[in-house]
């Protein structure tokens, strides 16, 4: 190979190479290529607190150091709440949510996305204490700030092409609340 | 599984042997970019840094994109320093995978060379989680996929008290705190990169951590180029309340989006502990069977002058100067060859004039044994030239007896060659020697090629003596899908030694008996 044609060749190459660079650099990519909309339940609850508490035995007590010794000990917990969803009338989601937290101390987090066609569609949203967990002793003081024993939205909204409409609980109202895009 | 790796060696070594010789032809050994690809990675990392302390005076926690857009718009200074910034962390990306693949296909990750390649799997991951994080900056519609991703694939690992995929949510704006803690990762992760390749390079000498150049300032010149006519592109702003539709998107850090978002974040964790997992063993699958696997380096202290050529030779930092157990008269200490740290090059062996180091059956001693074995068998005359070739570049002609009528002597690196073998074919009659190395900044062993011509042309320790003639010895550097580099030296040689030898035979004439005497003179 002669060197023009190398150098030739080389320039080529070279700004083919970085050219390359730039076109994958934007890569036309669809995130989410359907048309849909999609309905997103998200929200932090705090939850019911509840405590149960025993005396502790004289042995157990023994146990313990003299500066630590309290006659009584309590374990609290946050109670579990059933989430379920309708889209016109069907279901959409039924599950239970289970406070965060090895201990199941922490918040209740709610993430659901439900895609649905554009258009108008009715909503219902319960958000309830769960039956199956027997209640125990409310903790009174924090109860105020505790997400109601019951939740519910029932309302009909108008979704275009790849709108998000987000449901969320709102602390201040003590209610689930219908957000979205400001136009 | 080492079936599987050995198979993906080849292969990847082919491919490449075919690509350096393209490349060799093109831009010539010293400025072949794949043989710097290293070097590159580090040019490039401190391109980034520099465009991104500029981005960084101009960056707004409070307003990203709007701060982004605003630099966009710039468009003598921002719009172009963006755009190298970008492209230079994505060249980074493609040198760092080039490099990693040829440390893979050379079989240059198991051993003493672990620590380089673990180091080096860290430091690609962390470029792309840098990465990860300056587009989750921008916060434009590939930053929001980015993070949702992210968050989706954290969330399900039981390390934050809240789920972070609820930052995204639209609950409430993203507060400026997010966008702080990315900047801070986005400047803190380059810091803990620069730590990372000290330790990368920890156990080599004298490492090679920049391009030449031409190279580098040619690199840099094409990536402003592309910068200012094709600047970098600038999705639509994050909108939480709308699904993220088609956009620009940098492969070369958002590559992994359409292989995660269908499948659930636990089969993604499951794919990438694996794939992370047989990554960080390729020096398992890859290193040879303990009874192919080149044995250590050692000393022979009875020979050892103490001169220090051997620890200052090596390229691996494996050999320290250690004081005797039985102390000479003249307190010069003793070489001492660390195993955990030698990689068996035996180019201490060609550094060492007393031939007291060496790995087993590669000393300077056994180099000439060998020889001499060769020169008793092949008989080469004063017509023929022998080629030392390396048997892991040098055109790939080491695996034959005979190339292009001259006799090739195998060695295992040209670096490694001790100079009285040389000194030995010459005076058993051979008509010229050609040491065929690999190219200097592809040395399999690191800088043999480097000691080996300043041992025969600048008088480095274990030279070339004086009185062998010079002339008849050449070298050629060449890859080894290169045989037409040594074919050129050879016929160049061959030339140099033509002449020399009919000025011999010029010399060889008795002038006094062939010339009639003048009448009258005076002798």
């Amino acid at each position: 190979m002669k060197r023009a044609t190398r150098r030739i060749l080389g320039g080529v190459l070279a700004v083919t190479a970085t050219a390359a660079v730039g076109a994958l650099s934007r890569v036309p990519y669809a995130a989410e290529p359907s048309t849909y909309a999609v309905v997103r339940l998200a929200w932090r609850a705090r939850g019911e607190r509840v405590e149960e508490c025993r005396r502790l035995t004289p042995a157990e007590l023994e146990r313990i150091p003299i500066h630590m010794r309290q006659a009584e000990t309590c374990t609290g917990r946050i109670l579990p709440y059933h989430l379920d969803a309708r889209v016109d009338a069907s279901p959409a989601v039924g599950e239970e949510v289970v406070p965060a937290g090895a201990r199941r101390d922490r918040p209740l987090y709610v993430f659901r996305e439900l895609t649905v066609t554009p258009g108008a569609h009715r909503l219902q949203v319960t958000f309830r204490i769960s039956g199956t967990v027997a209640r125990a002793t409310p903790v009174h003081e924090q109860e105020l700030d505790a997400t109601p024993p019951a939740l519910a939205l029932d309302t009909v909204v108008t979704l275009a092409s790849r709108d998000v409409l987000l449901v969320t609980y709102d602390g201040e109202l003590r209610r689930l609340v219908v957000r979205r895009a400001v136009p | 599984m080492a079936q599987i790796a050995a198979a993906l060696q080849n292969g990847t070594r082919r491919a490449l042997t075919r690509a350096d010789a393209f490349m060799d032809r093109l831009y010539g050994a010293p400025y072949n970019p794949l043989y710097h690809s290293g070097a590159l990675v580090v040019a490039l990392f401190l391109v980034v840094l520099v465009t991104g302390i500029y981005l960084l005076f101009f960056y707004h926690v409070g307003a990203p994109y709007a701060s982004v857009a605003q630099l966009s718009d710039q468009v003598w200074l921002g719009r172009w320093i963006r755009g190298l910034h970008r492209y230079a962390s994505d060249a980074a990306v493609v040198a760092a995978l080039v490099h990693a693949l040829r440390i893979f296909a050379h079989g240059r990750s198991w051993g003493p060379r672990t620590l380089a390649w673990v180091t080096g799997l860290l430091l690609l991951f962390v470029l792309l989680v840098c990465g990860w994080t300056g587009y989750v900056m921008v916060w434009d519609l590939q930053g929001q996929v980015l993070a949702q991703e992210g968050a989706r694939l954290f969330d399900v690992l039981p390390i934050f008290s809240e789920p972070i995929g609820r930052a995204f949510v639209g609950e409430r704006p993203l507060p400026g705190a997010f966008f702080f803690l990315n900047l801070f990762a986005h400047v803190a992760l380059p810091i803990g990169l620069g730590l990372m390749v000290w330790v990368h390079v920890s156990r080599v000498a004298r490492p090679g951590l920049l391009p030449p150049k031409r190279l580098l300032w040619g690199l840099v010149a094409l990536l402003t180029v592309l910068a200012v006519v094709w600047p970098a592109p600038l999705a639509l702003q994050a909108d939480l309340f709308r699904l993220p539709g088609t956009g620009p998107f940098d492969v070369f850090y958002s590559f992994w989006l359409p292989l995660t978002r269908p499948i659930s974040p636990g089969v993604v964790w499951a794919w990438f502990v694996a794939g992370g997992a047989f990554l960080v063993l390729v020096p398992l699958w890859t290193r040879p069977t303990p009874a192919r696997r080149p044995a250590p380096s050692s000393v022979d202290e009875r020979l050892c002058t103490g001169c220090e050529q051997c620890y200052l030779d090596c390229p691996y930092e494996a050999i320290a100067m250690v004081e005797r157990e039985e102390p000479r008269p003249d307190g010069k200490p003793v070489a001492r060859v660390n195993p955990d740290l030698c990689v068996s090059c035996g180019i201490c062996a060609g550094s060492c004039a007393p031939m007291g180091v060496g790995p087993p059956g590669r000393t300077g001693r056994d180099q000439l044994a060998a020889m001499k074995a060769f020169v008793a068998a092949r008989r080469p005359g004063p017509g023929d030239v022998v080629i030392l070739a390396c048997n892991r570049g040098a055109g790939g002609i080491a695996t034959g007896e005979r190339f292009a009528n001259a006799l090739v002597y195998p060695v295992s690196c040209a670096g490694s060659v001790h100079t009285s073998g040389i000194e030995l074919l010459l005076r058993a009659g051979t008509g010229g020697v050609l040491v065929a190395a690999c190219p200097p900044r592809d040395c399999w062993n690191r800088e043999g090629p480097k000691w080996l011509e300043q041992r025969l042309y600048h008088e480095r320790e274990a030279e070339l003596r004086d009185r062998v003639e010079r002339r008849r010895v050449a070298i050629a550097y060449a890859g080894a899908g290169r045989p037409d580099l040594v074919r050129d030296a050879l016929v160049e040689l061959r030339r140099t030694l033509s002449a020399l030898d009919a000025a011999t035979r010029e010399a060889e004439i008795d002038v006094d008996r062939l010339c009639e005497p003048v009448p009258g003179e005076v002798a």
